[in-house]
C-alpha cells in the first residue's frame, strides 16, 4: 500500500461525488454527494499524514473538524430542504429556478 | 462730530424702516394683513419723517463704509447727502406713503394684502437705498432690486397671463439696459479703478480727466443704455403700457414718479460726466426729444386712460433728459420732482375712477359719470394742468425751466421738439380731462368696444377717505410745488434761469392752443369726439398701433428668439436625448441578452465552477511541471 493507492481512492471518491452533486435532480441526493467528497478529502489528509507528517495528530486533528463541520453542515441543509418542501412541495433542482436573469 | 452721528443714525432709520417692515410683514404677517398694513404704514411714516429730518439739516459731507478691498479696488458703501438725492429722497418717501394709504383702500378687497404691502415697503427700501448711494455699484445693486420689486408688483395678480407677461416683459427690456449698464460699470473699473460718485464726478481727478475721450464716450453711452430701459426711453419704451397692468397705486409709484425716475436720477448723479461729453451729450438730447414726441402722439389716441398717462410718462421722462442733456440740472430736477407729484396724483385719480366705476376706458369713465366723484375730477383737473403745463400749476414752472435752457443753448431744432411735444402733451392731457368731464350726453349705445378694466369694480363707497386723503393732499403738491422752485435750484446750489412774462409767452401760447384744440375735438358741447388726428387715417393708424414698435419687436426679436429656442428644444430633444437614450437601450438590451447566462439551475453553476478551478488548477499543475521540468 502506498500513498498512491490512498490518493487514487480519495480521487475515485471525490469524483463520485461531484458527479452526484452535478447530476442528481434530488436535493437530498445532492447532500449526499456533498458528504461523498468530504469523506474524499478526510481520506487524502489521512493518507498525508501516515506518509509524509511525523505528526500523526495534525491531520486527525483537520479530519475531526471536518466530520464536525459536515454534521453542521448536513444540519443546515436539511433544515433549508425542509423549508423548501413546506414552501414550494419540491425538492428537485430544477424546479427551484426562481433567481433566472 | 455729534451731528455726523445723528444723521447717520437718521439716514439708517429712513433706509431701513421700510426694509424691516417688509421682512416682518413677509415672514410673520402673511395671514394677518390689518397689522401687515400697519407696520408697513409704520415704516413708510417713519422714512418720510426720515427723509424730511435729512433735508432740512441739508448736505452733509458723503458717509462711507469699507465693504471690502482687493489690491488697489475699494468697494465702499454709503451715503451720498447732497441736494439732489435729499430733494429726492423725500418726493419718494411721501409719493410712497401717500400711495400706501391710498392701497388701504384701493386694496381692500384683496386677499394678498400682506404681500402687497411688503412688497411696497421692498420697494421703498430698494429706491431709497439706490437714491442715497455713494457708490455707483452699490447704486447698481439696488437698481437691480428696484427693477426686482417692480417685476413682483406688476406681476402681482400673477394669476392673471397678462400680467405674468407684462411682469415678464418689463423685467427682461429693463435687464437689456441693464447689461449695457453693468459693461460701462465694468469700464469704469477698468479704466479709473473706484466707483465713488463724488470722485467719479471730480473735476480735476475724476473719470473725465482720467481716461481718454473716446472711453469716456463708450462708458457714457453704456450707462446711458441702462437710464434708457428704466427710464422707458426708446427704443426700450414697449415695457411701460403694458406694465399697467398691475394695481393702479402701483403704476402710480413704479411706473410714474419713482422707479423710472430711477434712470433720471441717475443721469442727474452723472450730471457733469455727460456735460463733458459731446457725443453722449447729443444721443441723449436727440434720444430723449425723439421719445417725448413718439410717446405722445401715442397718448393722442389710446382709449385706456392708465394707458394714456403711461405714455405720458414715457414722454414726460423724455423730457427730463432733454433738460439734463442741455446742461440744465435744475431744470431736470425740477421737472423731476414736480412730475412725480402730478403724476402720481393722476394715477391715483384714474384709479379711483377704476375702482368705482370699473372701466379703463375714457368714453365709458365718462359716460357713467365719472366727473360726480368731485375730488377725483378736481384732481384730474389740477393734475392734468400741471402735466400740461398751465400756470400757475407745477407743471408749468418747470417745463419753463426746461425751455429757457433748451433756448439759452441754442438747441433750435430740439426747442422745436420741445415746443411740438408740450403742444401734444397740453392736447391730449385735456382730450382724456373732457372725454372725462364732458361726456357724450345720452349716448349709451356702443358698450360693447370699451376695453376691460384691468382691476377695480368692487363697487362700495365711490371715494373711500383713505383713497381721497392722498389725492387731496397730492392735489396741493401739484397745484403748488412750482413755487419751490428756487428753493430746489437752492438746494442743488444752482439758480434758476431768469424769466421774464415775455420768455413765458410762447410756451403758454403753445398749451394754450393744444387746449384749445382739445377743446374743439372733445370739449365742446356738439364736438365730434374724435381727434383731428383722424382726418389722416394712416396716421391714425400708425399712433393707434404705437408706431409698430411692439409689433415689430413682436415679429423679429421674439420670433427669431423663439425660433432659435424651438431650434435648440429640437436638437436637445432630438439629437442629445434620443442619442443618449439609444445608447442607455443598447445597453439594456445587452445586459438582457447577459443575463441569459444567469439560468437559476444550481448545478449549471456548479459545473462551471468545477470547470473553472479544473481549468485553472491544470494550468497551475502545467506551469509549476514546466518551470520545475
Amino acid at each position: 500500500m502506498t500513498l498512491q493507492t490512498y490518493l487514487l481512492l480519495g480521487l475515485i471518491l471525490f469524483s463520485l461525488g461531484l458527479y452526484c452533486v452535478l447530476s442528481r435532480r434530488n436535493l437530498i441526493g445532492v447532500l449526499i454527494g456533498v458528504e461523498l467528497m468530504m469523506n474524499a478529502a478526510s481520506l487524502n489528509f489521512m493518507a498525508f499524514n501516515r506518509y509524509s507528517v511525523n505528526d500523526p495528530a495534525t491531520g486527525q486533528v483537520v479530519v475531526l473538524i471536518i466530520i464536525g463541520l459536515a454534521a453542521a453542515e448536513v444540519a443546515i441543509f436539511l433544515s433549508i430542504i425542509l423549508n423548501l418542501y413546506r414552501n414550494r412541495r419540491a425538492i428537485d433542482v430544477e424546479e427551484l429556478r426562481e433567481l433566472r436573469g | 462730530m455729534l451731528a455726523s452721528v445723528n444723521t447717520l443714525s437718521i439716514v439708517f432709520g429712513t433706509i431701513f424702516a421700510p426694509l424691516a417692515a417688509f421682512l416682518i410683514a413677509i415672514l410673520f404677517l402673511m395671514r394677518s394683513p390689518r397689522l401687515a398694513q400697519a407696520i408697513v404704514l409704520a415704516g413708510a411714516a417713519l422714512s418720510v419723517t426720515g427723509s424730511i429730518a435729512l433735508l432740512l439739516r441739508g448736505p452733509v459731507e458723503p458717509l462711507r463704509f469699507l465693504w471690502f478691498a482687493s489690491g488697489d479696488i475699494q468697494l465702499r458703501f454709503g451715503f451720498l447727502l447732497d441736494g439732489t438725492s435729499l430733494m429726492f429722497g423725500v418726493a419718494v418717501t411721501v409719493i410712497t406713503l401717500c400711495v400706501m394709504v391710498y392701497s388701504l383702500g384701493y386694496m381692500s378687497h384683496d386677499p394678498a394684502k400682506s404681500r402687497y404691502f411688503a412688497l411696497l415697503g421692498f420697494f421703498a427700501w430698494s429706491m431709497l437705498s439706490f437714491v442715497y448711494a455713494v457708490d455707483l455699484l452699490q447704486a447698481f445693486i439696488f437698481w437691480e432690486l428696484i427693477g426686482l420689486s417692480s417685476f413682483f408688483l406688476i406681476g402681482f395678480w400673477y394669476e392673471k397671463p397678462s400680467a405674468a407677461n407684462a411682469a415678464r416683459k418689463a423685467f427682461l427690456m429693463t435687464r437689456i439696459g441693464d447689461v449695457g449698464l453693468f459693461i460701462g460699470i465694468l469700464l469704469i473699473l477698468q479704466y479709473f479703478g473706484d466707483f465713488d460718485i463724488p470722485g467719479l464726478l471730480n473735476a480735476d481727478s475724476g473719470l473725465v480727466s482720467a481716461v481718454a475721450p473716446a472711453t469716456l464716450t463708450a462708458i457714457l453711452l453704456l450707462i446711458f443704455v441702462g437710464i434708457v430701459g428704466k427710464s422707458a426711453q426708446f427704443p426700450l419704451h414697449t415695457w411701460l403700457p403694458d406694465a399697467m397692468e398691475g394695481p393702479t397705486p402701483v403704476s402710480a409709484l413704479l411706473h410714474s414718479a419713482t422707479m423710472v425716475a430711477a434712470g433720471v436720477f441717475l443721469m442727474a448723479r452723472l450730471h457733469p460726466l455727460f456735460m463733458a461729453d459731446e457725443t453722449a451729450r447729443t444721443v441723449v438730447i436727440c434720444v430723449a426729444a425723439f421719445t417725448a414726441l413718439l410717446a405722445a402722439t401715442m397718448a393722442m389716441v389710446d382709449r385706456d386712460i392708465k394707458k394714456v398717462l403711461a405714455y405720458s410718462s414715457i414722454s414726460q421722462l423724455g423730457f427730463m433728459l432733454m433738460a439734463l442733456a442741455a446742461g440744465s440740472l435744475f431744470a431736470g430736477v425740477f421737472h423731476l420732482i414736480t412730475h412725480a407729484f402730478f403724476k402720481a396724483l393722476l394715477f391715483l385719480c384714474s384709479g379711483l375712477y377704476i375702482h368705482h366705476l370699473a372701466t379703463n376706458d375714457l368714453e365709458e369713465i365718462g359716460r357713467r359719470g365719472g366727473r360726480r366723484m368731485r375730488f377725483t375730477t378736481v384732481g384730474l383737473v389740477i393734475g392734468g394742468g400741471a402735466l400740461a403745463g398751465i400756470p400757475p400749476l407745477s407743471g408749468f414752472f418747470s417745463k419753463e425751466e426746461i425751455f429757457a435752457q433748451l433756448g439759452h443753448d441754442g438747441f433750435t431744432l430740439f426747442t422745436g421738439a420741445a415746443f411740438a411735444a408740450a403742444f401734444l402733451t397740453a392736447y391730449y392731457t385735456f382730450r382724456m380731462v373732457f372725454l372725462v368731464v364732458r361726456p357724450a350726453g345720452g349716448d349709451c349705445g356702443d358698450l360693447n368696444d370699451a376695453q376691460p378694466a384691468t382691476d377695480g369694480g368692487h363697487g362700495g363707497r365711490a371715494e373711500p377717505w383713505s383713497m381721497v386723503t392722498p389725492v387731496v393732499f397730492l392735489t396741493f403738491a401739484a397745484a403748488f410745488a412750482g413755487f419751490y422752485g428756487t428753493d430746489i435750484a437752492a438746494g442743488l446750489g444752482l439758480s434758476p434761469a431768469h424769466h421774464t412774462l415775455a420768455s413765458a409767452l410762447p410756451a403758454v401760447g403753445v398749451v394754450l392752443f393744444g387746449v384749445a384744440i382739445a377743446w374743439l375735438d372733445f370739449g365742446r358741447s356738439n364736438a365730434r369726439r374724435r381727434g383731428f388726428i383722424a382726418a389722416v387715417p394712416a396716421l391714425q393708424t400708425l399712433f393707434v398701433n404705437q408706431w409698430f414698435v411692439d409689433a415689430f419687436y413682436r415679429a423679429v426679436v421674439v420670433r427669431s428668439t423663439g425660433a432659435l429656442a424651438t431650434l435648440m428644444h429640437w436638437t436637445e430633444a432630438k439629437v442629445l436625448d434620443s442619442g443618449f437614450d439609444r445608447l442607455a437601450l443598447t445597453i439594456l438590451e445587452w445586459g438582457k441578452r447577459a443575463t441569459r447566462v444567469q439560468s437559476g439551475w444550481v448545478q449549471f453553476y456548479g459545473g462551471c465552477a468545477v470547470l473553472l478551478f479544473g481549468t485553472l488548477a491544470l494550468c497551475l499543475y502545467l506551469d509549476v511541471g514546466i518551470g520545475g521540468g
